[in-house]
């Protein structure tokens, strides 16, 4: 599960995020969170879990439960952008599978075959793929979320489209530099 | 009927002489309401009730096997079959294993849903002392309650979720890799063979046939109220003679007793507490007995190391003196005797392999011109008392028949104050034994000091020794080890010893010991052993004839040099 990054949120800015939020119920989800936001990759390293452990004296074992339950939360690297298909029964009904297995040719990537889990991320950390159970939006699926933004009934062309600006983005930032 | 008002369902049917099972609920333990077994029918609910979380009510009318009630608690078994891994005939708890039973009791005949988990989970074989396979878990809760909460030790804990979710330690490392004690207490309350002491039958029964080895084998005090459970006798039948003939018949070449080397523990010990005392030394001073209580202060109080005792515990001085003394005495080369140990414990096969148990080799090393290669330890192998009882079973014999045999000499030679090593407040009351008589001079009024017996958490008591008053502690379970040692930490321990067990009970309710094991059968197996010491004709630890002989002709005096290098130990701190 750990994997080696060279890259970890330093302690004092640990520090900082547990000082502001000391004594508040559910601080450990917090820290958490604000921990895997402040990670250029967007997830929680294990030597991050270790230094909260520490730092709020909880048993990493418990700290590694909470992490590991929601989610929200990721232990490997996410992509710069991340796409979430949701798989949820009415989404299900409504073609969120076809879309799914859409994205990899539609953003010119290729998903590894032996590839079971319900995230995936590209190599080159550009790309994270990952699928919710139920965003709660049923009514309007099959729901997409493309970089924290919901898009609702969604079908293929307007994943295309949705995707296509991911990709413009990604070559305008190129240019730029 | 009537019963007291906030019980629960299953506690008032229990009362009733009706068994409402339940895979996850265990008394004292765990109440995790996660296995669905223990549904019942309540007239005038909508749903099924959990027996084991509902309290009764006034006028509450409860039907435990309604046909409804029944179906559903089918059901949730057969659900929890479909990805569990139908290898009954081959698993360790194969016989013990609560799923098993309930699958038969329910009358379930087939595998009506399939599998869902498609990858399957990986063993975790890192532990020296235990092997977990999440493919047998069932999720039920037990091992993580008391893991979280008896012991405060928090190695394992639910991680992951929906079909992922699995019993597992930080980052998925092995249990090895971790803080975890191995005290097995989570392998003796897991309904299936998900957690199991790693066994050494094999390598054992392997020696035991091969030619040129002396294999000797000593037992802990515990285990002989223990084995008999597992050969099918009552709870806390106390079998020591039969126990010692069924070793024998196993070709043991020798039966010895852990309590021998209880007694030498009990001289050490009780002479490290006086020099303490005299010499303003550390104190409290807390005993050493329990390998998994010593993991625990390593890993976790690492600052008091310097309170526990230096003494190694009997296991270990039983392989030291085995493998020196006992050796010179009668011509053996070291190298080709072999110390088996059976033991109520899964922590000992940890212990047996820790630094600095090869005291015997360092004592060879130069008189004998020993290579690197010949290295061995103190203690070769460490069964649990389950692992004995497989051993019975495989050689066929008939247990419940066998006649009683006494031990060998000289290792078998022991004392009262040695046999309540098994139990919570035995090594305390034993040390006082032999300590009051040191200090003082004369012989203790009574050698039952009772106010140390019993198996609460945590209890204490004030001796009068020739006037001085010391105060001592006696606690089981490392959650009530811990409020000890945060005593000490601030300042406050009004102690001058403490004796610390790992497992609640002590050593009789120890992690390799016969499942199950509750409150009541804890009772009976304590019982027994303060039966066996009431009956001992000596029952004093320093009285013990062959430890006067031991010292006399090799060790020369307690705490010397000899001791020293062979029956004490150092401890280091552990992250």
């Amino acid at each position: 599960m750990e994997t080696q990054t060279g890259y970890s949120v330093t302690d004092p800015l640990l520090d900082g995020i547990i000082e502001k939020h000391k004594g508040e119920p559910g601080m450990l989800l917090t820290t958490l969170e604000e921990a895997q936001k402040m990670h250029p990759w967007k997830y929680l390293p294990g030597e991050t879990l270790a230094a909260i452990a520490r730092k709020l004296r909880i048993p990493p074992t418990t700290v590694y439960s909470v992490a590991s339950f929601y989610s929200f939360f990721n232990l490997e690297p996410q992509g710069k952008h991340t796409i979430v298909v949701c798989r949820g029964t009415a989404c299900h009904t409504r073609g969120s599978k076809a879309l799914l297995d859409e994205i990899p040719s539609m953003l010119g990537i290729s998903r590894e075959e032996n590839d079971a889990g319900s995230s995936f991320t590209t190599p080159d950390k550009r790309f994270t793929i990952r699928t919710v159970a139920c965003f709660g939006q049923c009514a309007q699926s099959p729901v997409v979320e493309v970089d924290g933004v919901m898009h609702s009934n969604v079908n293929s062309r307007k994943l295309m489209s949705l995707l296509s600006s991911v990709l413009e983005s990604e070559t305008e930032k190129n240019e730029q530099r | 009927m009537q019963v007291s008002e906030g019980m629960t369902i299953m506690e008032a049917c229990r009362l009733a002489g009706i068994r409402v099972p339940s895979l996850c609920y265990l008394k004292d333990v765990s109440q995790h309401a996660s296995c669905g077994v223990c549904v019942v029918e309540v007239k005038g609910a909508r749903s099924l009730m959990r027996a084991c979380i509902t309290r009764v009510s006034e006028g509450m009318e409860i039907l435990t096997h309604s046909p409804r009630a029944e179906e559903a608690r089918k059901v949730n078994v057969e659900l929890l079959l479909a990805n569990h891994p139908q290898e009954c005939l081959t698993c360790d708890r194969n016989g013990s294993c609560e799923l098993q039973q309930l699958t038969f009791a329910l009358g379930i005949s087939e595998k009506r849903f399939v599998r869902t988990r498609l990858t399957p989970f990986v063993k975790d074989e890192s532990s020296r002392s235990l092997v977990r396979d999440p493919e047998k878990c069932i999720l039920c809760g037990r091992c993580v309650a008391v893991c979280n909460h008896l012991q405060q030790v928090r190695a394992i804990d639910f991680t992951g979720r929906g079909l992922k979710t699995k019993v597992s330690t930080f980052l998925d490392k092995g249990l090895g890799e971790v803080a975890c004690t191995n005290c097995g207490q989570c392998a003796l309350v897991c309904p299936t063979g998900a957690i199991t002491e790693k066994s050494d039958v094999a390598a054992v029964r392997a020696l035991l046939q091969q030619p040129g080895k002396v294999v000797l084998v000593q037992t802990a005090p515990a285990v002989r109220v223990g084995i008999g459970e597992a050969m099918g006798m009552p709870y806390g039948s106390l079998v020591t003679g039969q126990m010692v003939a069924g070793l024998r018949r196993l070709g043991f070449t020798k039966v010895f007793d852990t309590n021998f080397a209880a007694d030498l523990t009990i001289v050490e010990e009780g002479n490290e507490l006086l020099r303490r005392l005299q010499g303003g030394g550390i104190l409290p001073m807390i005993t050493s007995c329990s390998p998994g209580w010593i993991k625990f202060i390593e890993h976790f109080y690492p600052e008091q190391l310097a309170h526990l005792s230096t003494c190694k515990s009997p296991q270990q001085m039983f392989g030291a003196v085995a493998k020196t003394y006992y050796a010179e005495q009668t011509g053996l080369d070291p190298r080709d005797i072999v110390v088996v140990s059976v033991m109520p414990c899964t922590a000992k096969k940890y212990e047996a392999r820790r630094p600095g148990m090869d005291g015997a080799f360092q004592y060879w090393k130069e008189r004998l011109q020993l290579n690197g290669e010949e290295h061995f330890y103190d203690v070769d192998y460490a069964l649990t008392t389950r692992e004995l009882a497989r051993m019975f079973r495989a050689a066929g014999i008939d247990f419940t028949h066998l006649p009683e045999e006494p031990f060998d000499n000289p290792l078998g030679e022991s004392t009262g104050a040695a046999v309540i090593f098994g139990s919570s407040g035995g090594v305390m009351e034993a040390a006082l034994r032999t300590a009051y008589e040191l200090y003082t001079g004369k012989k203790p009024d009574s050698l039952d000091f009772r106010s140390v017996r019993g198996l609460q958490g945590i209890r204490e008591a004030d001796i009068s020794l020739n006037g001085t008053t010391i105060r001592v502690a006696v606690a089981n379970t490392l959650k009530n080890a811990a409020l000890l040692l945060d005593q000490i930490k601030n300042g406050t321990s009004p102690y001058t010893f403490i004796e610390v067990m790992t497992c609640p009970g002590g050593c009789l309710g120890g992690g390799g010991q016969p499942i199950p094991t509750n409150a009541e059968i804890r009772e009976m197996r304590a019982a027994s052993i303060y039966f066996e010491d009431a009956h001992k004709s000596i029952r004093q630890s320093h009285e013990n004839p062959e430890i006067i002989k031991l010292y006399n002709e090799f060790l020369k005096e307690p705490l010397g040099e000899r001791s020293h290098h062979l029956l004490h130990t150092t401890y280091q701190p552990r992250v």
